[in-house]
C-alpha cells in the first residue's frame, strides 16, 4: 500500500506548482533527531563556550575592588532607643566612618548607598507616584495615583507626589582621603533620557514635605525636577528589596591602603523595619559591578554540560543501543509465551 | 394542528400563516450585539475572562493596566462576532436573493408576476420548466397529460436521479384554463420536517368534480428548493411557505460535538483553576499576614491604621489577577485557528480526491479532527461504504434452474438466452417481474437509447438486465407501462404501487395487462420477505438454499414472485387500500397492513443474485486500520451470509484458524439470552489468546439483547474487536453506536446512505461517502469522503497529526502561561507579597498574543513521523486513541517543565540583575526576554520537522520580541522608554540570556536525549529508523505477507468461514489498545521534562475496565 500511495503522490505531484506543497503538507523540512553524536556535540561545545566565559567573567568580578561598609548600627548610640534618636529632629546625627581602600581604584570610582530589607517594589509603594505631574507643570493636578500623599493640607497637590518622592533617600556622605578633602561628583547620576525625557525641566518641588509627616529628604524649590538628581535616582524604583543607588562618583584614583574618611549624616529610618545601609565604594569592569554569580554559574554549567558529554560518552560505549531498530517494536516481537 | 388551506382564495385571509421570506438568519441588526455577546458568554471560560477584566477596573487591586485583559478579551471576542456577523450576512445575502426571485401565481384569476417572498398559502403557483420550486407546493396540474412532471431533489436529499411527481387525482384532466380558478380545500397537518411524507386530504368545491376527499401524499408535492425538469410547466397550491417549508423546517443547527481533546483541556483548565484558587488563597492569606506583621513596619508604605470592611479581601483579589494568566486567554483563538487549518489540510488534500467523480474530501465540521487520531471504533455499512452500490446482475434461479453458475454472468449464460429466445413460460414471467416490478423510469433520448432513472440501484440492475435478455422496459406514460418483448410490445397498466419501505423488505405492483384485462400482483424482495407469504404446497426449500448459496458468494439475493388476482378482491383491496392511504394518523402503519392483505399466496418464480463488488483497497484499508487497533463493527440491512461472505473478503474477520465467529441468534428472549451467554464466555476465554473473535448478530437478536440483555451485549461489545450487525434497521444502528459512546469508546460511523444519517449524527465521527445513493449521508457527516480507502489517510494522516499538534500545543499555552505566572508568583515573595507585577501591562497583554502565540501556531505543520512510516506502522496511532500526548501526566511533565524554567529564569535574573542593577524596568525586561528566548528552544525542540515557515516563526518571533520592545522603548512617554536599547548595549544582559537558555534548556535536552535513546517510545525509534534511513524498510516483508487480496469470489464451495485456506500473518497485537487496557497497572511516575515519551499510563479508562 505505502507503493501505491508512492506512485500516485509523485504521478500526482509532478504537474503540482509548488506552492501547493503547503496545502499538501509536504513543505520540505528538515528533521534532526537527537543522535548521540548531535546531542554530544552540542554538550561539548557547551561546555567549550561556558567555561572561558564563565572563567572570563568570574575574573571580571575578581578585579572589581568593592568597599562595604554598614553603618546604621554603628551611627546610633547604643544606649537610648534607635527610633527615638532616628526621629527626633534635635539629635545631631553625624557620623564619622573610616575606611582602607583594600587595593588600587581606578577611576571612576561609583559611591552607592544599599539599602537591605527596603521594599521600593511594595505595591502600595511603586504604584504611589504620578510620571504625568513629573514632565510637565500643566499635569500638577494629576495625583491621583499618589494617594496616601496627594495633595497637602490646604488640598493643594504636592510636586513630587507620591510616597516614592516623599520617601526620598537623606542620607548624606562627605568624604575625605588622608584628610584631604575628596571630591564626589553628584553630577550625571541619573539616567540621560530620565532628566530629558521624564522630569522636567520646569517642573519645580511644591508643597514637599511641608506638612504632616516628614518622609525622607526636602527638596530645594528652586531647583527644577529635572536637576534633582538624587530624587531622579531614587525614583528609578529597584526590583528586589535589596538594593543600591548611585550616590555620587569619585573621578580620581583611589592607591590601596588610603583611609578614606566619610562624614554621614545619618537621617534616614531604617530602624523602624530592620532594614541596613550600607555605603558602597566599587568600580566597575565589563560585566558591571561586583558580581561572582555569573561567574559561577557558568562554571557550573559548563562543568554540567562536560560531565553529562562524559557520562553520555560512556554510556555509548558500554550500552550501545543502536537507532531505530524495529525489533524495539513490540508489534514486531514474538509473543513469549 | 391541522392547517386548512383555501385553495385560490384570494378574500380569505391567510395571515393565519407566515408569509414566503425565508430568513436563515440568526441575528437581525439590533439583536445581534446582545445575542452573540450572550451566546460567547455562556461559555465558561469567557465568563471566567470577563470576570478577571472587570475585576482589572478596580485600580485598588488591579497589578496592570486593565487594557491588558480588555484588549486581548474585546479583540478575542470581536474576531468571533465578526465570523458570526459576516456568515449572518452571507446568509442574508442568499436568503434576499430567493426572497426576491419572481414567480407567477395567481390573484383574481389572472396570472402575475411577483416577488417569491410575497407567495402567500393558498396561492396557485406556476413554475416552468428548471425553475426552482418557490415554497411547499400540492400539484394541481402539468404540461403531462398523465399529470406527470419530474423533479430533482438534489438540494433537499442529495440525491440527482429524478423523481416522478403526480397531481392528484381529483384534478386530473382540468383544463389548463380552469386551473386559474379552481377553489378548494386541503386539509394538512402542520408544518414537519419529514420530507419524505404528506399525509394530506383535498377537497375541490364545485364546480370541480364531487366533494369527495382524496389522499395527498409525498408524490403530489413539489417541495422548495427542488427543481422542475423535463416538463414544460406545473402548477401547485403553496400549503407550506417561507421557513415553515419542509426545507425550513428541516434546517436546524446540530449539536456542535466536543472531541476527547476539547474535554481533556477543559478538564485541565479545570484543574489549573483549581491550582489557580489555591495559590490565591494561600498567597492572600501569607500577603494579609506579612502585611500585619512586616509591612505595617515599613513607615514608608503608610498602611492606614484602620482600612474600609473589603480590606482582607484585597491582596487574594490582587493575586487573583496576577494569577488569571495562568489559564491562557490565547487557548481558545489558537485552537480554533489550527482547527480550521486541519480541516482545511482535509479539503485540499490531493490523495484523498475521489479520480472518478472528481470529488475532494471535505471536512464541514472543523472542530473534531482530532477525535479522528482517537478512534477506537468504527461502525460501517456495507452496501455503497465497503462496496462500490454499482450493482450487477449476476446470477438467477428460475424454478429451479441455475443460470450464470459455471461462467459466473447470467447474461451471457447460453443456457438462459435459449430459454429467453424459446420464450419458455417460467423465464418470461420471470423477466416481466424484473422489468415490471419497480419505480424505474426510463428516459429516451433523441438518439432512442433508453437509460434508466432508479432511484435504488438494484432496481436498475434488474431492469438492465432483464433489457439485455430482450425483455425491454421501454416506456412509462402515466400509469401505462410497455414493454418491449422480441420487437413485440406489451403494454401494462400500473394501478397500485405498494412501496418498499425498509420494515416491509419487498415492494410490489399491481398490474393490468391491456391486452388480457387480467390483473397481477408482482413482488420482489427479501427472501424472508417473500418466501414465508407464498401459497402453500410450494417447494420453498430450494429457493431458500439457493439464496443461502448466493449469499455466501457475497450476492445480493432478491426473490421475485407474482400471484394473479381476481378482480373482485383486487377492487375490494383497492378501496381498502386508498382508505389506508387518505388516513392522516399513522398512515404509514396502514398501508403497510393493507400491503399484507394481498401479499399472500405468491407464486416464487426465482430468485435473482445481484453483485456488488468491494471499493478498491477496501481490504487493505481495514486491515491497516485494524492493526492501528482500531475496532470494526459492520451494520448492515443485508443478509447474514452476504454480510459475512463481505466480511471475509475484506479482511473484517480473519478465516480460521485464526479467527471465529460466534454467532448470537435466536428468535425469542431464551433462546438469544442463552446464547448471548455462550458466546460470552467464549469470548472470555478466547480473550487471553492472540485470537480473532468476532460475533455476528441480527437484527431480531439485537432487538431483544439490546432490550433485556443489555448488560449483557454491552460486555460483550466491550470484548469483542469485531461485530457483523445484519438486518438491522437505521435506528439500531444509531443505538449500536449510542451503546458504544455510553462506554466511553470514541466511534466513528462511516455510511453512504439515507439509512445511515442517524448513525452518522449520533457517533462522535460521522463520514459520509459521497456515493451513489445521494449525498444525504455525506450532508449529514462531519467528513465527507469519495472513498472508502480514504479512511486510512483521514485516519492515520489527519487524525493522528491534528491530535499531536493539538496535544502540543494546548499544553504549550499552558506551560508558557504558567512561566510567566510562576515568575510573578515568585517576584511576589521578594515584594513583600503585596501582588506587585513584575511585568508591565503591554509586555503582559503581548506576551499572551503575539510573542508565544505566533511559534506555536505554526506547529501545525509539524510531522512527528512522515506519512509513509505511519501508513507502515499503522500501530503507531495507539499512541493517539490511548490519548498518551495529552494527558494529565504528560500535563504535570509541561507544568513541571514551566516550573523549572520561571525558577531559572528568575534566579538567573534576580542575581545578575541585584543591587545597583535592580532596577524595576530592566529587571522586568531581563526576565520577560528570558522567557521569550526559553519558550523559543522549547519550541525548536518539541518540533520534529522544521519547515521553512517553522523557522521563520519561531526565530522571527524572536526577532519580533525585539523590535517591538525597540519600538516601545522608543516611546518618550511608555514606562519602559530607552530600557531595551541599554540592556541590548550591556554585555551582561546577552550573557544573562545565554545562561538562562543554557540552563533552562540544559537539563531538558539531556532528559529527552536519555529518553529517546534508552527509554524511547515506539514513536522515537521509528523517528529514528525513518531519519536514519535504518532497517525500517525491512519491514516490508511484513507488509507483503498481508493478505493477498481476494476480490474474486469465484469458489464456491464455500460452507461458512471455516476453510478459508488462506494462512494470514497478522501482527500480534500485544499494544493493542485492547490488551492494554486491561494490563494498565500502576503508573510511572509523573514525566517531568518531556512530553512525547513514554509516559505513566495510569491514566487510563479505567471506565472501559469494568
Amino acid at each position: 500500500m505505502g507503493s501505491e500511495d508512492g506512485s500516485y503522490r509523485s504521478s500526482k505531484n509532478s504537474k503540482k506548482p509548488k506552492y501547493s506543497r503547503f496545502t499538501q503538507q509536504e513543505l520540505p523540512a528538515c528533521k534532526p533527531i537527537l543522535t548521540p553524536g548531535l546531542v554530544i556535540g552540542i554538550l561539548i561545545s557547551l561546555a567549550i563556550i561556558f567555561i572561558p566565559i564563565g572563567l572570563l567573567s568570574f575574573s571580571a568580578s575578581q578585579n572589581v575592588v568593592e568597599v562595604v561598609d554598614r553603618y546604621d548600627e554603628e551611627c546610633v548610640p547604643a544606649t537610648s532607643s534607635k527610633l527615638g534618636f532616628i526621629q527626633d529632629a534635635q539629635t545631631n546625627k553625624t557620623c564619622i566612618r573610616t575606611l582602607i581602600v583594600p587595593k588600587k581604584m581606578k577611576h571612576p570610582i561609583f559611591v552607592y548607598y544599599q539599602l537591605d530589607n527596603f521594599y521600593q517594589n511594595h505595591r502600595r509603594y511603586v504604584k504611589s507616584r504620578s510620571d504625568h505631574q513629573l514632565w510637565s507643570p500643566k499635569n500638577e493636578y494629576m495625583t491621583k495615583l499618589c494617594e496616601p500623599e496627594a495633595v497637602d493640607s490646604n488640598n493643594e497637590p504636592i510636586v513630587p507626589c507620591g510616597l516614592v518622592a516623599w520617601s526620598l533617600f537623606n542620607d548624606t556622605y562627605t568624604f575625605s582621603r588622608n584628610d584631604n578633602s575628596l571630591t564626589v561628583n553628584k553630577k550625571n547620576i541619573a539616567w540621560t533620557s530620565d532628566r530629558t525625557k521624564k522630569f522636567g525641566a520646569n517642573v519645580y518641588p511644591k508643597n514637599f514635605q511641608s506638612h504632616g509627616l516628614i518622609g525622607g529628604a526636602k527638596l530645594n524649590e528652586t531647583i527644577p525636577l529635572s536637576e534633582q538628581e538624587d530624587l531622579i535616582v531614587w525614583m528609578r524604583t529597584a526590583a528586589l528589596p535589596s538594593f543600591r543607588k548611585l550616590y555620587g562618583k569619585i573621578e580620581t584614583d583611589l592607591e590601596a591602603n588610603d583611609k578614606i574618611t566619610v562624614v554621614i549624616e545619618n537621617n534616614y529610618n531604617t530602624y523602624a523595619f530592620d532594614g541596613r545601609k550600607k555605603l558602597v565604594m566599587s568600580t566597575v569592569t565589563w560585566i558591571g559591578g561586583k558580581n561572582d554569580f555569573l561567574g559561577r554559574m557558568y562554571l557550573t554549567v559548563g562543568g554540567a554540560s562536560l560531565f553529562f558529554a562524559l557520562a553520555f560518552s560512556l554510556l555509548y560505549i558500554l550500552k550501545p543501543r543502536p537507532l531505530g531498530d524495529p525489533t524495539y517494536l513490540s508489534w514486531n516481537r514474538k509473543p513469549t509465551l | 394542528m391541522k392547517r386548512y388551506v383555501y385553495i385560490n382564495d384570494d378574500n380569505l385571509a391567510q395571515d393565519l400563516y407566515c408569509d414566503n421570506r425565508i430568513s436563515n438568519r440568526k441575528y437581525t441588526i439590533w439583536n445581534f450585539l446582545p445575542k452573540n455577546l450572550w451566546e460567547q458568554f455562556s461559555r465558561f471560560m469567557n465568563q471566567y475572562f470577563l470576570l478577571i477584566a472587570c475585576l482589572q477596573l478596580w485600580s485598588l487591586i488591579t497589578p496592570v493596566n486593565p487594557a491588558s485583559t480588555w484588549g486581548p478579551l474585546i479583540f478575542i471576542f470581536a474576531v468571533s462576532a465578526i465570523k458570526e456577523a459576516w456568515d449572518d450576512y452571507n446568509r442574508y445575502l442568499s436568503d434576499k436573493k430567493a426572497n426576491e426571485k419572481e414567480v407567477w401565481i395567481v390573484r383574481q384569476g389572472i396570472r402575475k408576476l411577483i416577488q417569491a417572498q410575497d407567495v402567500r398559502v393558498g396561492n396557485i403557483v406556476w413554475l416552468r420548466e428548471n425553475d426552482e420550486v418557490p415554497c411547499d407546493l400540492v400539484l394541481l396540474g402539468t404540461a403531462d397529460p398523465q399529470g406527470i412532471c419530474y423533479v430533482e431533489t438534489a438540494a433537499l436529499d442529495g440525491e440527482t436521479d429524478l423523481k416522478t411527481r403526480v397531481i392528484p387525482s381529483a384534478c386530473m384532466g382540468i383544463d389548463i384554463e380552469l386551473l386559474h380558478k379552481i377553489k378548494g380545500v386541503i386539509e394538512c397537518p402542520g408544518p414537519d420536517k419529514d420530507i419524505r411524507r404528506l399525509d394530506a386530504n383535498m377537497r375541490l368545491f364545485p364546480p370541480f368534480l364531487d366533494n369527495d376527499m382524496f389522499p395527498l401524499t409525498i408524490k403530489n408535492t413539489l417541495l422548495q428548493s427542488c427543481y422542475l425538469r423535463n416538463t414544460e410547466w406545473a402548477c401547485g397550491v403553496a400549503v407550506y411557505t417561507g421557513n415553515e417549508t419542509k426545507l425550513g423546517m428541516c434546517r436546524g443547527v446540530p449539536e456542535p460535538k466536543l472531541t476527547a481533546v476539547d474535554a481533556m483541556i477543559d478538564k485541565l483548565t479545570g484543574a489549573i483553576f483549581v491550582f489557580q484558587i489555591v495559590v490565591v488563597i494561600v498567597l492572600g492569606i501569607a500577603g494579609n499576614v506579612w502585611k500585619d506583621t512586616e509591612a505595617r513596619k515599613l513607615w514608608y508604605v503608610r498602611y492606614p491604621k484602620q482600612g474600609p470592611w473589603y480590606e482582607l479581601l484585597i491582596i487574594p483579589l490582587r493575586f487573583e489577577l496576577l494569577c488569571s494568566i495562568m489559564i491562557p486567554i490565547s487557548i481558545k483563538v489558537s485552537l480554533d485557528l489550527v482547527k480550521g487549518l486541519y480541516a482545511k489540510f482535509i479539503d485540499w488534500d490531493d490523495h484523498m480526491v475521489d479520480l472518478e467523480t472528481k470529488t475532494r474530501s471535505n471536512a464541514a465540521n472543523t472542530a473534531i479532527s482530532e477525535d479522528l487520531g482517537q478512534v477506537e471504533y468504527i461502525l460501517t455499512d456495507k452496501t455503497g461504504t465497503l462496496t462500490e452500490n454499482k450493482m450487477i446482475f449476476k446470477r438467477c434461479c428460475i424454478s429451479g434452474r441455475f443460470y450464470g453458475n459455471e461462467n459466473g454472468d447470467a447474461l451471457t449464460d447460453t443456457e438462459l438466452l435459449n430459454a429467453v429466445s424459446s420464450g419458455s413460460a417460467d423465464v418470461i414471467r420471470f423477466l416481466k417481474v424484473m422489468a415490471i416490478c419497480n419505480t424505474v423510469i426510463p428516459v429516451r433520448s433523441k438518439s432512442g437509447a433508453i437509460s434508466y432513472k432508479a432511484q435504488s440501484q438494484d432496481e436498475e440492475a434488474l431492469v438492465r438486465a432483464a433489457a439485455r435478455l430482450h425483455m425491454v422496459l421501454a416506456n412509462k406514460n402515466g400509469n401505462i407501462l410497455e414493454i418491449n418483448l422480441n420487437a413485440s410490445l406489451l403494454q401494462y397498466e400500473v394501478l397500485d404501487i405498494l412501496e418498499f419501505t425498509s420494515e416491509r423488505k419487498r415492494m410490489s405492483v399491481v398490474v393490468k395487462d391491456c391486452q388480457s384485462g387480467k390483473i397481477f400482483l408482482l413482488s420482489k424482495g427479501a427472501d424472508e420477505a417473500i418466501l414465508p407469504h407464498s401459497h402453500a404446497g410450494q417447494e420453498i426449500r430450494t429457493y431458500a438454499e439457493t439464496v443461502e448459496q448466493y449469499a455466501q458468494l457475497g450476492l445480493r439475493t432478491l426473490c421475485l414472485a407474482w400471484r394473479e388476482l381476481d378482480d373482485d378482491e383486487y377492487q375490494e383491496w383497492a378501496l381498502m387500500f386508498k382508505d389506508a392511504n387518505s388516513t392522516l394518523i399513522d398512515r404509514e402503519w396502514r398501508v403497510a397492513e393493507a400491503c399484507q392483505r394481498l401479499e399472500h399466496d405468491l407464486e416464487i418464480l426465482g430468485v435473482a443474485a445481484i453483485e456488488d463488488r468491494l471499493q478498491d483497497g477496501v481490504p487493505e484499508t481495514i486491515a491497516t486500520l485494524r492493526k492501528a487497533g482500531i475496532n470494526f463493527w459492520m451494520l448492515t440491512g443485508d443478509k447474514q451470509n452476504t454480510a459475512i461472505q463481505i466480511a471475509l473478503s475484506c479482511n473484517f474477520v480473519s478465516p480460521e484458524p485464526k479467527g471465529q465467529l460466534l454467532m448470537v441468534d435466536g428468535k425469542t428472549e431464551d433462546e438469544v439470552c442463552r446464547s448471548l451467554e455462550r458466546v460470552l464466555l467464549t469470548m472470555r476465554i478466547t480473550n487471553t489468546e492472540p485470537k480473532d473473535v468476532a460475533f455476528v448478530v441480527d437484527g431480531w437478536a439485537l432487538e431483544i439483547a439490546l432490550k433485556h440483555y443489555r448488560k449483557a451485549f454491552t460486555e460483550l461489545a466491550i470484548l469483542s474487536r469485531t461485530a457483523i450487525c445484519c438486518r438491522v434497521t437505521p435506528s439500531q444502528k444509531a443505538q449500536l453506536v449510542e451503546l458504544l459512546k455510553t462506554c466511553d469508546y470514541r466511534t466513528l460511523a462511516i455510511g453512504d446512505g439515507g439509512n445511515d444519517v442517524r448513525m452518522i449524527q449520533q457517533a462522535d465521527i460521522g463520514v459520509g461517502i459521497s456515493g451513489r445513493e445521494g449525498l444525504q449521508a455525506a450532508r449529514a457527516a462531519d467528513y465527507s469522503i469519495g472513498k472508502f480507502r480514504f479512511l486510512k489517510r483521514l485516519i492515520l494522516v489527519h487524525g493522528r497529526y491534528s491530535y499531536n499538534r493539538t496535544a502540543f500545543l494546548s499544553q504549550y499555552s499552558f506551560y508558557k502561561s504558567l512561566l510567566i505566572c510562576f515568575i510573578q508568583i515568585f517576584f511576589s515573595f521578594i515584594s513583600g507579597v503585596s501582588g506587585t507585577s513584575l511585568f508591565n501591562s503591554v509586555s503582559l497583554m503581548a506576551y499572551n498574543v503575539f510573542y508565544t502565540s505566533v511559534p506555536v501556531l505554526v506547529s501545525v505543520l509539524d510531522k512527528d513521523l512522515s506519512e509513509r512510516t505511519v501508513m507502515q506502522h499503522p500501530q503507531i496511532l495507539f499512541y493517539c486513541q490511548a490519548g498518551r500526548l495529552l494527558n494529565p501526566s504528560t500535563f504535570a511533565g509541561w507544568f513541571g517543565r514551566s516550573l523549572f524554567h520561571a525558577i531559572v529564569v528568575f534566579a538567573i535574573t534576580i542575581h545578575s540583575y541585584a543591587l545597583e542593577k535592580s532596577e524595576m524596568e530592566e529587571v522586568s525586561m531581563v526576565a520577560l526576554s528570558g522567557c521569550i528566548w526559553l519558550q523559543a528552544f522549547v519550541v525548536a525542540l518539541e518540533t520534529n520537522s522544521f519547515t521553512v515557515l517553522q523557522h521563520l516563526a519561531i526565530w522571527g518571533n524572536l526577532v519580533g520580541f525585539y523590535a517591538i520592545n525597540w519600538i516601545v522603548s522608543a516611546i518618550p512617554s511608555s514606562g519602559m522608554y530607552t530600557i531595551m536599547f541599554r540592556l541590548c548595549k550591556q554585555p551582561l544582559y546577552w550573557i544573562t540570556m545565554i545562561l538562562i537558555v543554557a540552563a533552562g534548556m540544559g537539563p531538558v535536552l539531556a532528559l529527552k536525549y536519555f529518553r529517546y535513546t534508552y527509554r524511547s517510545s515506539k514513536i522515537n525509534i521509528l523517528q529514528q529508523a525513518e531519519r536514519l534511513g535504518g532497517p525500517i524498510l525491512s519491514l516490508g516483508n511484513i507488509e507483503s505477507q498481508t493478505r493477498t487480496l481476494e476480490k474474486d469470489l469465484s469458489p464456491l464451495s464455500i460452507s461458512l468461514p471455516k476453510n478459508r485456506n488462506s494462512s494470514v500473518y497478522e501482527p500480534l497485537l500485544t499494544e493493542s489498545p485492547n490488551s492494554t487496557r486491561r494490563s494498565l497497572g500502576a503508573g510511572a511516575p509523573f514525566d517531568f521534562f518531556q512530553s512525547q515519551s513514554r509516559l505513566s499510563t495510569n491514566y487510563s479508562r479505567n471506565c472501559k475496565d469494568n
